[in-house]
């Protein structure tokens, strides 16, 4: 299992800030379906013990849509969307890298990922969030 | 002739009607500021051209930072920022996340990152009254 630290992050007003642990070497996703392209996603996928919520759970709000197993949650203030709860890893985190305090130090490999034919890859997501991985 | 392009929020409560006498000529820009950058915006205008926006009642929400200058637009329901505006002398004027509302003629050309934040504030709001979109807004129900 890579070494990994806490990186912190958070919405714009301030309203919402987390915390994730990350790999030096990060495996990003940008995410061509409808809803990943309108808000600017970037995903950073981690399992559920390397993310943590510090402040805002009263300001977040959540948007759900399909199947309803995806927790679209942004902030009610500012409409940024810091992290959710993907379809794709019900059981983890995904966090926005556009909403890292900073990537200094991060190695952030952005790969596209083909939201738009979802059911035909979506699998390729789901070891990110094994505790193991 | 001036064409129209039409999009949307993603829950659709929010719908913008974009047009341009001269569509080709449009560029699309990236602000690198602290706000754009996190909602991945990417911002169209046309001061010749028209944005019309139809929006569900109490389906916008405003928010304003720093300079206070600016309304960005926000659907309550899905998060997404839709547009941004501001009061000038000759009526209100936007500028179109054509991410955020997925106006895909205008998202598949290659976005100019632009850093105003040397700009100063009187400069800002003159080239938001020369560049941006006259405005209209109404209110209806998706369905209308």
């Amino acid at each position: 299992m890579a070494e990994v630290c806490w990186h912190s992050g958070g919405c714009h007003c301030g309203a919402v800030r987390f915390e994730a642990a990350l790999p030096a070497v990060v495996e990003a996703q940008s995410c061509n379906c409808s809803m990943c392209q309108k808000v600017g996603f970037i995903h950073i996928i981690v399992p559920e013990s390397r993310f943590r919520l510090t402040t805002g759970a009263d300001a977040i709000t959540t948007y759900t849509f399909n199947t309803g197993v995806a927790q679209h949650t942004f902030c009610k203030v500012c409409g940024v969307k810091p992290f959710y709860r993907p379809r794709s890893n019900p059981d983890g985190w995904s966090v926005n890298a556009r909403c890292l305090d900073t990537t200094d130090g991060l190695d952030l490999r952005i790969e596209p990922f083909d939201g738009q034919n979802w059911e035909a890859h979506a699998a390729d997501l789901a070891h990110l969030s094994r505790e193991d991985a | 002739m001036s064409q129209a392009l039409n999009g949307s929020c993603h829950c659709g409560a929010v719908r913008v009607s974009f047009e341009s006498p001269d569509l080709d000529a449009v560029a699309v820009f990236a602000c690198t500021c602290s706000f754009c950058r996190r909602h991945g915006a990417r911002y169209a205008r046309d001061p010749n051209g028209s944005l019309h926006v139809t929006a569900a009642p109490g389906a916008l929400n405003p928010y304003r930072f720093a300079a206070q200058a600016v309304d960005f637009w926000l659907c309550e329901q899905c998060g997404v920022l839709v547009f941004a505006s501001q009061e000038s002398p000759d009526g209100v004027r936007a500028t179109l996340n054509v991410a955020g509302a997925d106006i895909e003629a205008l998202t598949d050309r290659p976005a100019q990152s632009m850093d105003f934040g040397e700009q100063p504030a009187e400069d800002r709001a003159a080239r938001r009254q020369t560049m941006w979109t006259p405005l209209t807004l109404v209110e209806a129900s998706p369905s209308a």
